[in-house]
């Protein structure tokens, strides 16, 4: 029980020293560029204007609302503690919607988009993978190269075929959004079912471009495992190769979810985009906007909620794969 | 090393991705070279999404010398081109006001459809509770049905003095060699939203992307093996720094970095060559890390410490002694820097944060002009979908010799 | 003489290489093991006694290939058998296997008593999961294994202690004959004993019949077992007792081969180590004649022609040499 505590220890330590590092360089990296983020957003804003006072007084506003006037330390500390009110600004864009409630109305979006799809897309994919190692000929040789050359579909790529087939062709599926445009979110029936049905492409984009990846990982790992010793020993002892099998899956699965948390961040990235695509109201929509009307504050909220999510998923796969690999519990455990 | 290269070429995998990148560079150097010169962002259309197809111009082909061609179904041919589709949905709204059986018919099947009209417009029905205007368009749709079908000719007028006078007439059966027109153009994939043509900026376009993906490569894979093998080598609280720094690398997402980064360095300083570096900045974390795995497990073996002993200073341990031996390890994850680089970029300017769009095309900009102006709700595939199809190929092509470079190195993994 | 409880006639199999060459690694090898003897097979590694192994359990999957001969375990000829009837019935409970590399032999994400449930499972698929662990704790204790080791990973066992437990799960069944292929040779001095202590009492309290032991450390046949064969180039090159073997090897391999052992008791021998200068022929293309011929000091034109038969001499040896045995214990002699 020592080594188990030992080893969350040492993850949430992990866990809190990279959020930190996160914090600092979403606050740092704009700051180190040469150009002054609110005079560049001033020059936006104030495009158009001729009055040299009002445009004086846009400048003085966002220099206080950032605080760029401050020493660069100081606007830390006024940055995080911000940050731990849930203040994360005023958006440009949306003036003048506070960002925390712009990313709150977002956040729900992606994580139920996102999540089930990238679990579902693991979960085929590992299937299938342990299918084309076991199986081999025919199948692994049809298999693989499909699988392969699905691996390398963009997921905007994935999106958009998916958006002109099934919406724009044949017309099966709604094109945009995350609900019919003309409804407005409540709990009824006929909400859900437009929810449902704009869930569809975005999900099913999302899956089959995580599918190839997680199945070759998988094929690869379950080759690998097949060749083992213990797998020789069992079948001299005479247990069947169906049970055999079972354990070689189970063990070529389990390094599986490192590789979900450590590819996580690159998936969130693609499916982001692909949320882009669709419209879909998540967060890839509103860091896109964002980015169109060079609403600053909105940008850095995105960036900084969308790490602290990598940040979370991962942290809570490592936990979840130090409880289900026994392998993890005899290095990290009793070290 | 002659011995491995052959190795690596007897591994199909390795073969068939290399034979494809080969040619898509092939094509990117050759194309403009032979084919189709010229700025690649030139707008030669003044509309958005020109169709695929060749081009004749219609001001040369009327001055053309023309042959008489007597081709049977040339007007069917025409009739079903003329006759849009608004026309045949209203059609069969009228067979369905006079209560005919339409559950047979195809509308696309223009004689059927014309047969049909034929034989049941009448102008003088009033159908009950049909308004004024909807008889008249009715008539109107008559009228321009039977024009269609009549044997008209088109008068080509020559402007002279102050009226207009006859000089020519074409005849529904006067055809012209494209051979004899002088301003015929081919579009493979017709044009973009700016009227741009699109084969010869995609094939400008991947070039950009290749070396975009190139150059993030070399500087992921330089910053990736200078820091991994420090980390490895000298080991220590050298080591621990360069991990540290590593590992929260790792975990914050390269992509949140590249859009921080990108977005404050501000579209005018943004050209191809500083998001290529930008990306490179963003992704050496995977070759830091193995490249240290790799050079802990050879640090200890006989020929390095040999080398030690002799006295060889640090920088001839490493490139002699070290490198020859991660060497096919850095170039695999080379290629795949390269291809996530691509992707990287495509990525970036679909968000509005890629190079800066007026100079070059990359593929990601391609992509992004295309979502812009809707091609794919309009129908427009060339100008999107080749963009895809290109992204994929490069990169399926140096995943696969990737894998097949794996399973010459790996020989656990080869079947 | 006692009862024969294994017998091997003519056995032959081959290695079928990812480029379908064949190699014969088991060449028509011979020899028969009594009821509580143990046999132990020498040799340099390639020399086919690990292959020997692996073909002798009646069960093969690629690249081992089955070719010609038979295994009789206590009357019953398992080499012509259906492969599932093999599984069932004779695996486990007629041969037992102790693997090479008992490090890797245990599923590491399985706790023990869960593989000990699969193997008697496997033989009897109605066995009660509670009597399962009656008569596994019965038997750990029995072979002194602490208790704990049941609910144990694989991964949460040290060397010999997972060694230990291979050879407890490898016999739970009884079986009448046991083959362990180099069972001590990864291991420390200490725990080296205890594994050699534990081949003992399985045998001295009846678990099972009798051993086919294989090792390359000569001092450790020695004192393991009854018979010594020594293998060459897939065929056994002599047999005898294991005293006999040690001081009186009548074949140059052999008696190059116990050149190098030091034995404490006698000395003498011991004193001068030589080394069999060379590398064993290339089985893909066995020679013509005696396989040995190429690094033998004996050799002459003929061994190389000249197919050799195993040879009957004193009482129950044989050996395969074109040399009268009275020749060659004159040659050494005089050396």
């Amino acid at each position: 029980m020592k080594g188990y505590r030992k080893y969350f220890g040492k993850k949430i330590l992990w866990f809190l020293i990279t959020l930190v590092a996160a914090v600092i360089l979403n606050f740092i990296l704009p700051r180190l560029m040469p150009a002054d983020p609110v005079s560049a957003i001033t020059g936006k804003m104030a495009s158009g204007m001729t009055d040299a006072s009002a445009v004086q007084e846009i400048y003085k506003r966002y220099e206080a609302e950032f605080g760029t006037n401050k020493p660069l330390i100081q606007q830390f500390f006024i940055f995080v503690k911000n940050l731990f009110h849930g203040n994360l600004g005023t958006s440009f864009s949306q003036y003048p919607r506070k960002v925390s409630n712009i990313i709150s109305s977002a956040i729900g979006w992606t994580i139920c988009l996102q999540l089930p799809a990238i679990l579902v897309g693991w979960l085929l994919g590992n299937v299938l993978g342990a299918l084309a190692a076991y199986i081999r000929k025919g199948f692994d040789k049809v298999l693989l190269p499909v699988a392969l050359f699905m691996s390398n579909v963009p997921a905007f790529g994935m999106a958009v075929t998916l958006l002109v087939l099934f919406a724009v062709k044949w017309k099966i599926a709604p094109i945009a959004g995350g609900y019919a445009f003309d409804m407005i979110p409540n709990m009824s029936w006929r909400f859900l079912k437009s929810v449902i049905s704009h869930y569809q492409l975005p999900f099913w984009s999302i899956v089959l471009v995580s599918i190839g990846g997680q199945a070759i990982g998988m094929r690869s790992m379950s080759i690998y495992e097949l060749n083992a010793d213990y797998v020789k020993y069992a079948r001299f002892l005479g247990i069947k190769d169906r049970k055999i099998v079972g354990y070689v899956f189970r063990n070529a699965m389990l390094p599986q979810v490192t590789g979900l948390a450590l590819s996580i961040g690159t998936m969130i990235g693609g499916a982001l985009v692909a949320e882009i695509i669709f419209s879909y109201p998540g967060l890839g929509s509103t860091m896109y906007s964002a980015v169109t009307a060079a609403d600053y504050p909105l940008i850095s909220a995105t960036t900084l909620i969308i790490t602290i999510m990598v940040l979370v998923v991962t942290f809570l796969l490592d936990i979840i794969y130090g409880f289900i690999d026994p392998r993890v519990k005899a290095a990290q455990f009793d070290a | 090393m002659k011995n491995t290269l052959r190795q690596v070429f007897h591994s199909s995998k390795f073969l068939v991705g290399f034979i494809i990148f080969a040619l898509i560079l092939l094509t990117v150097w050759l194309y403009p070279l032979l084919i189709n010169p010229g700025n690649p962002l030139e707008m030669i259309g003044v509309g958005t999404f020109a169709k695929p197809g060749t081009y004749v111009s219609l001001y040369d082909a009327v001055n053309t010398r023309t042959e008489t061609l007597r081709l049977p179904d040339a007007d069917d041919k025409r009739v079903a081109y003329l006759l849009s589709d608004a026309d045949r949905v209203a059609m069969i709204e009228w067979f369905g006001i006079m209560d005919i059986d339409v559950s047979e018919l195809d509308a696309t099947d223009t004689d059927a459809l014309l047969d049909l009209w034929f034989e049941n417009y009448d102008p003088a029905i009033k159908p009950k509770g049909m308004t004024q205007a909807r008889r008249n368009f009715f008539k109107r749709l008559d009228k321009s049905i039977r024009q269609i079908r009549s044997a008209d000719t088109l008068k080509v007028m020559h402007p002279e003095e102050d009226e207009l006078v006859e000089r020519s007439s074409i005849t529904k059966t006067d055809y012209v060699n494209v051979g004899d027109v002088a301003n015929v153009k081919l579009l493979p994939l017709g044009t973009d939203n700016f009227g741009r043509d699109v084969l010869k900026e995609l094939v400008s376009a991947t070039g950009t992307s290749i070396v975009i993906g190139l150059i993030a490569g070399v500087v992921a894979t330089l910053i990736g093996l200078t820091l991994g093998l420090l980390a490895g080598y000298v080991g220590g609280l050298v080591d621990d720094v360069i991990m540290f720094i590593t590992n929260i690398f790792t975990v914050i997402p390269s992509f949140v970095l590249l859009i921080l980064i990108s977005y404050s360095i501000g579209q005018e300083q943004r050209g191809a060559s500083v998001v290529a570096l930008v990306i490179g900045f963003t992704s050496w974390t995977w070759t830091a890390r193995s490249v240290r795995s790799q050079v802990i497990s050879l640090r200890n073996r006989d020929h390095v410490n040999l080398s030690k002993l002799s006295g060889h200073s640090l920088v001839r341990i490493i490139v002699t002694d070290i490198l020859p031996y991660i060497a096919s390890y850095v170039v695999m994850a080379f290629i795949l820097q390269v291809s996530s680089g691509i992707l990287s970029e495509a990525q970036l300017s679909l968000l509005g944060l890629g190079p800066k769009t007026t100079v070059t095309p990359t593929l990601g900009l391609m992509m992004n002009w295309a979502m812009l102006y809707s091609a794919h709700t309009n129908g427009s595939w060339w100008a999107y979908f080749p963009v895809i199809l290109t992204i994929t190929l490069i990169s399926f092509s140096l995943n696969l010799m990737n894998t097949g470079l794996d399973q010459v190195f790996n020989p656990t993994l080869r079947d | 003489m006692g009862k024969v409880i294994l017998e091997v006639r003519d056995l032959k199999t081959k290695y079928v290489t990812r480029f379908h060459e064949d190699v014969y690694a088991v060449d028509g090898v011979s020899f028969q093991i009594e009821e509580g003897k143990s046999l132990g097979v020498a040799g340099e590694s390639g020399c086919g006694k690990s292959t020997l192994a692996l073909s002798m359990m009646g069960y093969y999957f690629p690249p081992l290939h089955y070719i010609s001969g038979d295994i009789i375990i206590d009357g019953k000829n398992i080499s012509g058998m259906d492969p599932d009837t093999v599984r069932k019935t004779i695996l486990g409970t007629e041969i037992a296997y102790i693997p090479q590399a008992a490090m890797n032999a245990l599923n590491p994400t399985q706790k023990i008593i869960r593989f000990v449930e699969d193997v008697i499972r496997a033989h009897d698929p109605k066995a009660d999961k509670k009597e399962i662990r009656e008569r596994a704790t019965a038997r750990f204790a029995e072979l002194g294994l602490p208790k704990d080791v049941l609910d144990k990973h694989a991964v949460e066992l040290s060397g010999g202690m997972k060694q230990r437990t291979v050879i407890a799960v490898s016999t739970i069944l009884s079986p009448k004959v046991l083959i362990a292929d180099e069972p001590s040779s990864a291991l420390d001095v200490t725990s080296q004993k205890m594994v050699i202590k534990m081949m003992r009492e399985l045998m001295e309290k009846g678990y099972i019949k009798s051993m086919l032991f294989i090792t390359h450390e000569l001092p450790l046949l020695y004192n393991v077992t009854d018979d010594i064969m020594v293998m060459y180039a897939g065929q056994i090159v002599e047999k005898g007792t294991a005293k006999e073997m040690v001081f009186d090897p009548v074949h140059p391999y052999s008696h190059g081969l116990m050149g190098s052992i030091l034995v404490p008791e006698e000395g003498t021998r011991g004193s001068r180590l030589t080394a069999i200068p060379g590398t064993p022929p290339n089985l893909k293309k066995p020679p013509q004649g005696c396989r040995f011929a190429e690094r033998c000091r004996y050799a002459t034109d003929e061994c190389r022609y000249h197919a050799i038969a195993e040879k009957p001499f004193g009482e129950g040896r044989s050996y395969r040499c074109l040399r009268s045995v009275d020749q060659l214990r004159e040659v050494y002699e005089n050396e």
